[in-house]
């Protein structure tokens, strides 16, 4: 899909309610899909499976037993779909922005979007908000008005506080048991030597993991000219800071932390989407599907092997 | 331009400060918000050197604000030639007080020193002027003196004050200001213009003809008043009697204190008299007390008050009895001055001697060989030499029986008729208003209507327009009293005598008060002299030469129509050709009052008055100051350098706020 057809972000925006523009940014994926990349795995193959003892029997298949006369255990069918859990960064640093919009604002509407697209396909959707620690959680859901309540939380205010992606991660595999996937919408500016280890607890429980690296353009490029004391938004320390100077050492250290990243998620076979503010949602989103499909079908010529 | 603090320009050296404070090597202020300073180091901050001038817009308004600030403190204004040529000098009247208040202890020289003080703190080139004033004022040294020979005025003016001593008179401060205002000449126009008030500033003074002024604005008064160690005095003063009339009447006085007086033992005592007549009694302070004087038993004409500090108000002079002889003369036999019932026996007893006439009734059927002063005639006389008496001043009353006498008299046609008829008449129409009736011009003695008149002669006038005038009419219509001018002389006709066998009219209330009516028409008034102050003139007749002698002794010769203005306490004495008066003129009683007033009372009068500062021997700088103050604040020129000041301090925050707005943004 070219890129020139996409909704410039700055333009998104300026709508101002998040449900609009998360709808906007669907409908207009939607439009350019003929066929939905999801169909196909996002439900998972039902089955039947003969009643053993123990069972709940609310879970038999009573025409089957009737036809059959053997008793089977029918899954349910929203069993069988995602279970997708957006985990928003509400931290300080998620403010910063230097277009007209933030950082904050952009994980909003891409949540908000994913939320959107997902339970339009029919899967459950929740939301957890964290900064140092969670600060909402919604499980995942599909049912009318659960996207509003999920809007309406990207909406509150985010809360004055550091990233503590360690501690988040931590408390949030033990809020989600069952399995599904978990979209993970951060800036990632925190030391990630714990996070790998969380990110690998995560894998380990099953739970699909898809990371949504968002940057600023002026952090990705440092695109700062006059010399000024440059404050910290989390912690409020202040630096002196010469651009000319720091440029070349800050993008070192920032591909780096980069690097970092890419090889910790490749190591746990994290999905890892890096988007700057200044890109399209559209093509985030279609980045995003497009990896699913790969994966999937991945998935399937492993397990064919 | 000038400037009325010149050394608030040195504020204008602040600009120094924001020139400083632009080229200051400044580490930057900027600070930038950024998400996170996880991949930065610190540096060390250096120093952004400016060596030239940024924001120079901004640095050049700064610089002006400070600069307009400190032309706005150092109060400019523009020295207009008018006020540029006012001479520093001043034109200067000196009024000293010799009121008689002065003549407390050493006031006077305190006064001299003040003044003396003053002509010597002026100079060469002021013009000075010198009054005293009491009652008026009485200018001693004018400006016109002063302009033609300044240089000697000091020894001039000297020689002239120590001629003076305080006199006698009150204290009219009012007419004394509102004189010396004209006294400020044309050549004093340009001059700074003040008078020097040197006085005891005593509240008894006279200010209100000060209301009848507009103060002129460019004249400041200076006050310097005279206090003396103690303003404790005992005061006395005539008061009315309470019976004019009689001779030996009390003599009733007017004994005041000061307040917050420390004085309350007086003694009152005539001149020379034995102590046991004395009063001796206690007034507190601030009281007022009416007195009668003790018996005058050694004929004293003076009353002495002691016991008090100032005794320039402690005498007061009465005086003695001096009735004036009135020569009264009947046309008749003196033996019937016995007989009841002759008109000369009612005559003899109704004019007795009072305070002030002693008439000397004299009968006889000839003329007396000196005229006298009044005549009287009841029936017919030969008329030699009447009509002579009278043109040359004689007064005479008769009762006609017949037409001759008054015929002579008057050149005038009548007839004089006995009316026969058996019927009493009364009076109808009394003129009361006529000069001879005076004395029934109150209401109250108007009742005629219990004389009765038994016979009466009708005098018919047969002349028109004749110069006899109907003083009265009987209730038949008949004149009854009739008046002529004759001459210099006056003409009395009575249709009716006074004696019994005539009329009620001698033993009525009315006959005394009648008779002495016409004394007092003949020009022997038996009021009593009104008590004279100093200042006022002596009563004087102005058709005689006079010949006063003062209580110094020293003689006035006065020609007939001059008036005398006495300038001294005591008695006067006043001799013309026809008798000799003695005069007693006293102290003005507000002269009395001497507690002193406070300078600010003459400014509720609109007088300008001059400040303490002014008032001092070095006010010259002050002076100036003061004019340029005037100068200054008339012209208000520091609000237009506030106006600007705040006009450049808006749009120095306008480019400051716009150059705030280019703060360092990731480009």
């Amino acid at each position: 899909m070219p890129s020139a057809t996409f909704l410039d972000p700055a333009a998104l925006m300026r709508i101002k309610s998040l449900e609009l523009r998360a709808k906007v940014v669907v409908e207009g994926l939607w439009k350019g899909m003929h066929r939905s990349p999801y169909h196909g795995f996002s439900v998972e193959f039902s089955e039947y499976r003969a009643y053993v003892q123990g069972d709940d029997p609310r879970y038999i298949d009573w025409k089957v037993l009737a036809r059959s006369d053997r008793t089977y255990i029918k899954k349910f069918e929203d069993e069988t779909n995602l279970r997708c859990q957006l985990v928003i960064d509400h931290s300080k640093s998620m403010k910063y922005g230097s277009q007209s919009y933030t950082k904050a604002d952009y994980a909003a509407t891409l949540a908000a979007t994913l939320a959107s697209f997902l339970m339009k396909q029919g899967d459950a959707a929740g939301l957890t908000t964290f900064a140092d620690g969670i600060e909402e959680h919604l499980p995942p859901r599909n049912r009318p008005g659960h996207l509003r309540r999920i809007i309406t939380e990207l909406e509150r205010p985010a809360k004055a506080a550091g990233t503590s992606l360690d501690l988040s991660v931590g408390q949030l595999a033990d809020l989600l048991r069952k399995r599904g996937m978990i979209c993970l919408i951060t800036d990632l500016l925190a030391p990630i030597e714990h996070l790998e280890k969380q990110l690998a607890l995560l894998g380990a429980m099953g739970h699909d993991l898809v990371i949504f690296h968002l940057m600023d353009r002026a952090e990705i490029d440092f695109t700062f000219e006059k010399s000024a004391h440059f404050r910290d938004a989390e912690t409020g320390a202040e630096r002196f800071i010469d651009p000319q100077i720091a440029r070349e050492t800050y993008l070192k250290r920032l591909q780096v932390h980069r690097d970092t990243i890419q090889a910790a998620t490749d190591r746990h076979n994290v999905e890892y989407h890096f988007c700057p503010t200044d890109q399209p949602l559209e093509e985030v989103l279609f980045d995003f599907l497009s990896a699913r499909q790969r994966k999937k079908a991945s998935k399937r010529i492993s397990q064919t092997v | 331009m000038n400037w009325l603090f010149p050394l608030y320009l040195a504020g204008a050296a602040a600009i120094i400060a924001p020139i400083l404070l632009h080229l200051r090597r400044r580490p930057p202020q900027d600070r930038v918000e950024f998400s996170s300073l996880l991949f930065l180091d610190a540096q060390t901050p250096v120093p952004v050197s400016k060596r030239r001038l940024e924001n120079w817009l901004l640095l050049l308004l700064r610089c002006l604000a400070l600069i307009l600030l400190a032309l706005m403190f150092s109060r400019p204004f523009i020295q207009s030639e008018s006020t540029a040529a006012a001479s520093p000098n001043s034109a200067t009247l000196i009024l000293l007080d010799r009121s008689a208040s002065m003549r407390r202890a050493d006031l006077w020289k305190q006064a001299i020193a003040e003044a003396e003080k003053q002509l010597k703190a002026a100079k060469l080139t002021d013009r000075i002027a010198l009054a005293v004033f009491d009652r008026e004022l009485t200018p001693l040294w004018s400006f016109e003196e002063d302009r033609n020979t300044p240089a000697n005025r000091l020894t001039a003016i000297q020689t002239r004050l120590a001629a003076l001593t305080p006199t006698w008179n009150a204290t009219q401060l009012d007419r004394a200001l509102i004189a010396a205002v004209p006294s400020f000449d044309s050549s004093t126009t340009t001059l700074k213009k003040r008078i020097h008030l040197v006085s005891d500033l005593q509240e008894g003074t006279k200010l209100d003809a000060l209301r009848t002024i507009a103060w002129p604005a460019e004249l400041t008064l200076s006050v310097h008043r005279l206090d003396p160690a103690t303003n404790d005095n005992l005061s006395i003063a005539l008061a009315a009697r309470e019976d004019d009339r009689s001779a030996d009447a009390l003599v009733r006085i007017r004994l005041s204190n000061t307040r917050d007086s420390t004085l309350r033992d007086f003694t009152l005592a005539w001149q020379n008299a034995p102590k046991s007549d004395a009063i001796t009694a206690q007034i507190p302070p601030g009281a007022s007390r009416i007195l009668t004087a003790p018996p005058n038993s050694t004929n004293a004409t003076t009353l002495t008050l002691t016991g008090d500090t100032h005794d320039f108000d402690n005498r007061i002079f009465i005086a003695p009895p001096q009735p004036s002889t009135v020569r009264i003369h009947f046309l008749g036999k003196n033996a019937t001055r016995d007989e009841a019932s002759s008109p000369l026996y009612y005559l003899a007893r109704a004019l007795q001697p009072t305070a002030t006439l002693a008439p000397v009734l004299t009968a006889d059927e000839k003329l007396p060989a000196q005229p006298a002063d009044i005549l009287f005639i009841v029936g017919s006389a030969p008329p030699d030499g009447l009509r002579d008496y009278i043109e040359r001043g004689g007064f005479l009353v008769t009762v006609p029986s017949d037409a001759t006498l008054l015929k002579t008299l008057t050149g005038l046609d009548l007839a004089v008729t006995a009316d026969l008829s058996d019927e009493y008449r009364m009076l109808a129409e009394v003129k009361t208003e006529h000069p001879l009736l005076k004395p029934f011009a109150d209401p109250k003695l108007r009742d005629f209507t219990k004389l009765r008149f038994w016979k009466h002669r009708h005098i018919e006038i047969k002349t028109a327009n004749p110069s006899l005038e109907t003083l009265a009419t009987f209730d038949n219509g008949h004149p009854a009293i009739l008046s002529a001018r004759i001459g210099k002389g006056m003409l009395i006709v009575l249709a009716s005598g006074w004696h019994p066998a005539d009329s009620q009219l001698a033993l009525s209330t009315k006959f005394v008060p009648l008779l002495y009516g016409w004394l007092a028409a003949a020009g022997f008034s038996h009021d009593p002299a009104a008590t004279l102050l100093v200042g006022d003139s002596l009563p004087l007749d102005a058709s005689q030469a006079h010949t006063i002698t003062d209580p110094e002794n020293k003689t006035h010769s006065l020609k007939p129509g001059e008036t005398f203005t006495t300038i001294q306490i005591g008695l006067h004495k006043v001799q013309s050709a026809a008798h000799t008066q003695k005069v007693a003129v006293n102290l003005p009683p507000d002269e009395g009052r001497v507690l002193p007033l406070e300078p600010t009372k003459l400014a509720e009068y609109g007088i300008k008055l001059a400040t303490a500062s002014e008032t001092s021997a070095a006010s010259e700088t002050t002076d100036q100051r003061l004019t340029a103050t005037d100068t200054e604040q008339r012209q208000n020129l520091w609000w237009w350098f506030l106006v600007t000041l705040l006009a450049v301090l808006l749009l120095e925050t306008a480019v400051a706020g716009r150059s705030r707005h280019s703060a360092p943004a990731p480009a």
